[in-house]
């Protein structure tokens, strides 16, 4: 995609006159190709018009820049021209002089003649010859819109800049004018980045609509492309079924944005609790490789450091551990990444009970692991296993940990993306971890996909090798997270930011190689791996392959590359793989959701407190070992592709009452 | 002016209001003839010599006052015409002097935001002193009561210039500065196209400001010290004090008042005629 212009990580931050500072836009980054249209939409004060003033150049960002065809914007230029609300046509100019000062002024290397003709065309384009000698306070609104627009189109910019252009108009007038201004944005190929509330405006116009979420720092909420074919006929387009699907979608997010106004309204009188918030928290969590950082927190006192009394409690299995934090007998567990999406929703029948994520505590660190009878059978890799799946009547059984742990979902994903369907080719059965390798051992199952201590474990018996690693399948997923109490978060934030820092600390020991042994000695004690984990935290992975074991780099990930950083675009995958196999429908409030349970402010407020360099992930889609493209702002489109998969639902899901 | 005083009959006043063209002037009709009645009653309580009626003002300076404005009897004798000429030459200078340079210093602190902020302290509190303040003053640096005057106008004057250019400056609307920054409009350009224009209506009343307080000023600095002049004319009647001196002092006043008027109605009437179209 070649980018015409870049809007690079920028954050704008105003300072308030009582002192403070407001944040209108965090961390905003859009790229924008040649000869695309764009509009800005989103809830007043959302910071739409703050981020064009920020391309035009009258503002400069606080941090992150704006590129113009390679080039940094820092001052305003006559290649992004503006078209201001209010017309802003002098109005002790004609409308032709109005248009001739900036002709005058941008195309001042041409000469006269040039220069006069330029003005004449423009003034017949936008159809204003009648009034030409007029002045603006003798012409409508409508007429003074196309003087701006007119004059905007004579200097020949690159960058159109329209700021709701037609806001003030009345309804006729401003289908005229959408119209022209389509036909000339087409015919000129002019780039046009447009703010508007205008849903029906947006689509018709644009090839793109970025929607932004609430301020104060407001984000890119979602992107919508607008697949209509050039030029567009308003009737045309607005006859067709998937017209009403990009509206809706649009006229959703809005409305999930207005929610979560509401809810942040209501929310607001916390502060008076902030004297008494809990500073005794009960943590759950199963234990495995990637409960390391809960472990160095609590042993090395960092929890501690930070006034914090933790008392952790493990647990055999999730469901065990689901019903301690329904019961209220916890404060926060170490979770599956999709646990928190999934208990908010009320998946499996439950009650919906909210659970927010600040923190992403570990990434891969699961594996595939099969019996050694198939190694024999010669299954290395996943064509071998549908060779062999196809030459025998028999279906393997895999055990998996629960159906929407992560191992879950990534075997799910890759048996899938080889024609392997989940639910027919192979028995899946949930099992608990700990039971896993025995069963194993007995021949009960044929495999499971796991966390690294059970696949270690059972190759170091013996028992199995390993047929694929996280790595293989999607390198840097987030597989634990912490997941607290919407309620209790509420009530707590200082306590939560204090959590997700002490985590974030241990995070970074628990990557750092030379403090492996320490971190042994730590995992070693029975109410964490016990003896296991001398075995478990071997730097060398063996895949029972009978070959040496090799180093694998980051199979565990608690720090590098951001890892910490709870990601709601990652959550967007996770909900299509749970609608992608029937356990829930695509939420159509998925926005409102994922602004609910991934919590970046608290993220932020721990990561600041730690004092490590705020960097957000940059990307917005990404894809996984087959190269399929996950573009989190079409969630639908991505799971039609698939052709394995249970029947796709969308519908809104109530979510648990916010406290 | 008193020549519809009585209407005839209640029947013709009736007609006479309802009729829509001559509607407007009836509070006037109305007003001024009983505040004249006021003023002869209080004078005629008080006595003709503190406080001249209006009809024995008419009176008392028909000849010459009146009739002849423009006599010249030499020295300081002169017709009421010739004194507010004299008096306004001053006032002719002192203005232009003042408006020519407030409008170039409001014009630099209005867009260098340092000046104009560092130099706000100062405007601020010499723009409060009263005109005659600055007499003595400048009595002392230019020995002559002429110049003085004429300074005195122009100290005067000059700071409603300066601060409404100023403001007018600072208050060209983003809109405007922001076509301007888009378009990269020339230093030139800019203040042809957008400073001037949309600054010129509170230049003028800046200016509208500025002719009352001189024309307040003169009067008041000619009355302390001044070789005629319309304020020289009033002060002179006082310490006379013969026959009809009060007589006069109230009909220069009135005159002053009249001068005034016109001054500041004038001043509008050019800011129309310059301003550009607005909204």
């Amino acid at each position: 995609m070649s980018v015409f212009l870049a809007v690079d990580h920028v954050h704008q931050v105003f300072d308030l006159p009582g002192g403070g500072q407001y944040i209108a836009l965090k961390d905003v980054s859009l790229n924008i190709r040649p000869g695309e249209f764009i509009s800005l939409i989103g809830h007043s004060g959302c910071g739409k018009s703050t981020l064009l003033n920020l391309i035009a150049g009258l503002a400069q960002p606080s941090s992150g820049g704006i590129i113009l065809e390679g080039r940094q914007v820092t001052e305003p230029g006559p290649d992004r021209m503006v078209v201001f609300q209010n017309y802003s046509l002098l109005p002790w100019r004609t409308v032709r002089q109005n248009i001739a000062l900036a002709v005058d002024s941008v195309l001042h290397d041409r000469n006269r003649t040039e220069r006069r003709t330029i003005i004449e065309e423009t003034i017949d384009l936008v159809g204003l010859r009648a009034a030409a000698d007029k002045y603006p306070h003798e012409i409508s609104g409508g007429m003074k819109q196309r003087v701006a627009i007119a004059r905007g189109l004579a200097i020949r910019p690159k960058l159109l800049l329209l700021d709701e252009p037609f806001g003030a108009l009345d309804a006729l007038t401003r289908g005229n004018l959408q119209e022209q201004l389509m036909r000339i944005c087409q015919e000129a190929g002019v780039t046009a980045v447009m703010v508007t509330h205008d849903v029906d405006e947006a689509l018709l116009l644009s090839d793109r609509v970025v929607m932004l979420t609430n301020g104060p720092a407001a984000q890119i909420g979602q992107i919508l492309e607008v697949d209509f074919p050039r030029p567009r006929q308003r009737l045309e387009m607005m006859e067709t079924p998937h017209y009403y699907d990009l509206r809706n979608e649009l006229i959703n997010f809005l409305q999930q944005q207005r929610r979560a106004k509401r809810r942040a309204k209501a929310a607001a009188p916390a502060p008076a609790v902030a004297a008494s918030q809990q500073k005794t928290v009960r943590l759950g969590f199963l234990p495995g490789n990637d409960c390391a950082p809960l472990a160095i927190a609590q042993e090395l006192g960092l929890f501690q450091d930070l006034g914090l009394s933790v008392e952790l409690q493990s647990f055999l299995t999730w469901e065990a551990l689901e019903d301690s934090i329904r019961l209220g007998q916890l404060e926060g567990a170490l979770m599956m990444a999709a646990q928190p999406l999934a208990m908010t929703m009320g998946l499996g029948g439950h009650r919906p009970f909210a659970i927010a994520t600040p923190l992403t505590v570990s990434r891969n660190g699961g594996a595939i692991a099969l019996s050694r009878r198939y190694l024999n059978a010669g299954v290395r890799s996943l064509e071998d296993l549908c060779q062999f799946l196809a030459a025998t009547p028999q279906r393997l059984r895999l055990a998996i940990p629960d159906p929407i742990a992560m191992p879950a979902l990534l075997l799910r994903y890759w048996l899938a993306s080889a024609g392997l369907n989940p639910e027919q080719d192979v028995e899946l059965v949930g099992m608990s971890p700990y039971e896993m390798v025995e069963a194993l051992k007995a021949g009960d199952i044929d495999g499971f996909a796991a966390g690294e201590m059970r696949i270690a474990l059972a190759v170091q018996a013996g028992a199995a090798y390993v047929l694929a690693t996280d790595l293989d399948i999607w390198a840097g997923h987030p597989e634990k997270v912490l997941g607290l109490p919407e309620a209790w978060l509420q009530v707590n934030p200082e306590t939560a930011i204090a959590l997700c820092s002490a985590l974030l600390k241990a995070g970074e020991l628990c990557d750092d190689p030379r403090q492996r042994d320490r971190i042994v000695e730590v995992l070693q004690q029975p109410q964490y791996l016990g003896s296991a984990a001398g075995t478990v935290l071997q730097r060398y992975f063996d895949f029972g392959l009978g070959d040496e074991p090799t180093q694998i780099l980051r199979f565990n990930q608690f720090h590098v590359d951001q890892a910490n950083y709870p990601n709601p675009l990652e959550g967007t995958w996770l909900l299509t793989q749970l609608c992608r196999w029937g356990l829930t429908p695509l939420p159509k409030n998925r926005q409102e959701l994922l602004d609910r349970v991934y919590r970046r402010d608290i993220y932020e407020a721990a990561i600041a407190a730690v004092g490590f360099p705020l960097i957000t992930p940059s990307q917005r889609g990404f894809e996984l070992f087959d190269a399929v493209p996950f573009d989190p702002d079409s969630p639908l489109r991505y799971l039609e592709q698939f052709e394995i998969k249970a029947p796709i639902q969308v519908a809104p899901i109530p979510l648990a009452t916010s406290a | 002016m008193t020549v519809t005083l009585r209407p005839p009959s209640s029947v013709r006043r009736s007609a006479w209001v309802k009729n829509p063209k001559l509607k407007p002037f009836l509070p006037y009709v109305v007003c001024l003839p009983i505040f004249l009645a006021i003023w002869q009653v209080i004078s005629a309580i008080l006595g003709q010599d503190r406080l001249p009626g209006p009809i024995n003002v008419v009176a008392n300076t028909w000849m010459p006052y009146i009739v002849e404005p423009f006599f010249d009897n030499g020295g300081t004798s002169k017709g009421l015409g010739l004194q507010i000429l004299i008096s306004l030459q001053r006032v002719a200078i002192g203005y232009l002097l003042a408006a020519c340079t407030g409008i170039l210093v409001g014009g630099v602190l209005g867009m260098s935001k340092f000046l104009g902020k560092g130099l706000d302290p100062v405007i601020q509190v010499l723009r409060t002193v009263p005109p005659l303040a600055w007499f003595p003053i400048s009595l002392m640096v230019f020995q002559d009561a002429n110049t003085s005057a004429i300074f005195v106008i122009f100290i005067t004057a000059i700071w409603p210039i300066i601060i409404n250019t100023a403001v007018g400056i600072n208050q060209i609307p983003d809109d405007y500065n922001n076509v301007a920054r888009v378009l990269k409009l020339s230093k030139k350009d800019y203040i042809l196209n957008i400073l001037i224009p949309s600054t010129v209506p509170y230049v003028f009343a800046g200016l509208r400001i500025a002719v009352g307080l001189a024309w307040l000023a003169i009067v008041a600095a000619e009355m302390l010290k001044a070789d005629g002049g319309i304020g020289y004319f009033i002060w002179d009647a006082y310490n006379a004090g013969g026959d009809g001196s009060s007589s006069q002092i109230i009909l220069a006043i009135f005159y002053v008042g009249l001068v005034g008027l016109s001054l500041d109605r004038l001043v509008a009437w050019v800011g129309r005629l310059v301003s550009p179209v607005s909204r």
